[in-house]
């Protein structure tokens, strides 16, 4: 009772569709998938000239993560709340929960100098906080901080290490 | 107009309507939508941004044809597929127990992965009868 008839033809049609759009997304969105692709992460469109008034963090994949973690490059912070921190963490990061960011980052500031890298994380992307509180430690600063926006669950999935209790 | 007519017309403007503005409103903001592909913890870090930038303009043709009324089995068809996906792709994370709304905390993340495969159930529906009701639809206004 259904007509499948032109069901070729259909099918046909259904791969001009697709193939029109994605060559229509990616030729809009060249740039942004040229700065994935290098690695530069989907931050700014302009070219970072980064002056402390208009510098923004900078967002950092998995494995420069990894590396940053490994080499002690730069200081770990994790953004989620304290509960979900002592459940379990990135190797080496500390606790600076968004909720508790003043006195957090007075206390941050008074063992950390503002020429130290930061790389901040939280709960993956689209958590918010650890952007949020990466602008704050700018704001307080800091020349640069980084954001992992895969997080503690793209850190977990892959089966890197993690730290219960609360030591770094 | 005949009520299999006003059926299929409904059902092929309200399931346009829905696509062209899917796609439009994350067309808009590709870096935001990739985030949310993420959040699925299916595809690698490259993946998402690719899905993130053609998705979008995949939805807005199939949207337009279909309000266009321009090969409107194809275009109904490809929604239903796309339809699919998407249903697969909240299964999968509701199974895993992702918080795909937000990923801080855990705030009624499964009535919202419900409330989305609703209204999945309902575009497969508007997709089954726009893609199936087209050429009777033809037939009869030929026939008259």
């Amino acid at each position: 009772m259904h007509d499948y008839s032109d069901l070729k033809r259909i099918l046909l049609e259904v791969l001009l569709i697709v193939a029109l759009g994605v060559v229509i997304g990616l030729s809009s969105n060249a740039r942004l998938l040229y700065r994935v692709w290098t690695g530069q992460g989907a931050g700014p469109a302009t070219p970072a000239t980064t002056t402390t008034e208009t510098a923004i963090p900078e967002p950092v994949m998995l494995d420069q993560a990894r590396e940053l973690i490994r080499t002690k490059q730069a200081v770990i912070i994790d953004a989620r709340i304290r509960e979900l921190y002592l459940d379990g963490h990135l190797p080496g990061a500390i606790s600076l929960p968004l909720e508790e960011a003043d006195t957090g980052i007075g206390e941050l500031a008074a063992g950390t100098g503002p020429d130290r890298p930061l790389l901040v994380y939280c709960n993956g992307y689209g958590c918010p906080d650890s952007f949020d509180l990466a602008k704050r430690l700018l704001e307080s600063g800091w020349k640069r901080v980084m954001v992992f926006e895969g997080g503690f669950p793209e850190w977990h999935d892959a089966g890197l290490p993690v730290v219960r209790g609360d030591k770094p | 107009m005949r009520p299999l007519h006003l059926l299929y017309h409904g059902c092929r403007l309200v399931l346009g309507a829905v696509f062209l503005y899917a796609g439009v409103v994350k067309g808009l903001d590709v870096t935001g939508f990739a985030g949310q592909v993420a959040a699925y913890r299916l595809l690698p870090y490259g993946g998402n941004y690719l899905v993130a930038a053609t998705l979008p303009y995949i939805e807005i043709i199939a949207g337009v044809l279909l309000l266009s009324n321009r090969r409107v089995r194809p275009a109904a068809l490809l929604c239903g597929l796309m339809t699919l996906v998407f249903i697969a792709a909240l299964l999968s994370a509701w199974y895993r127990g992702l918080d795909i709304s937000c990923g801080c905390f855990d705030p009624e993340a499964d009535t919202s992965i419900g409330e989305a495969l609703l209204r999945d159930v309902g575009l497969l529906i508007l997709a089954h009868f726009s893609f199936h009701l087209r050429n009777r639809v033809l037939r009869e206004r030929q026939a008259t």
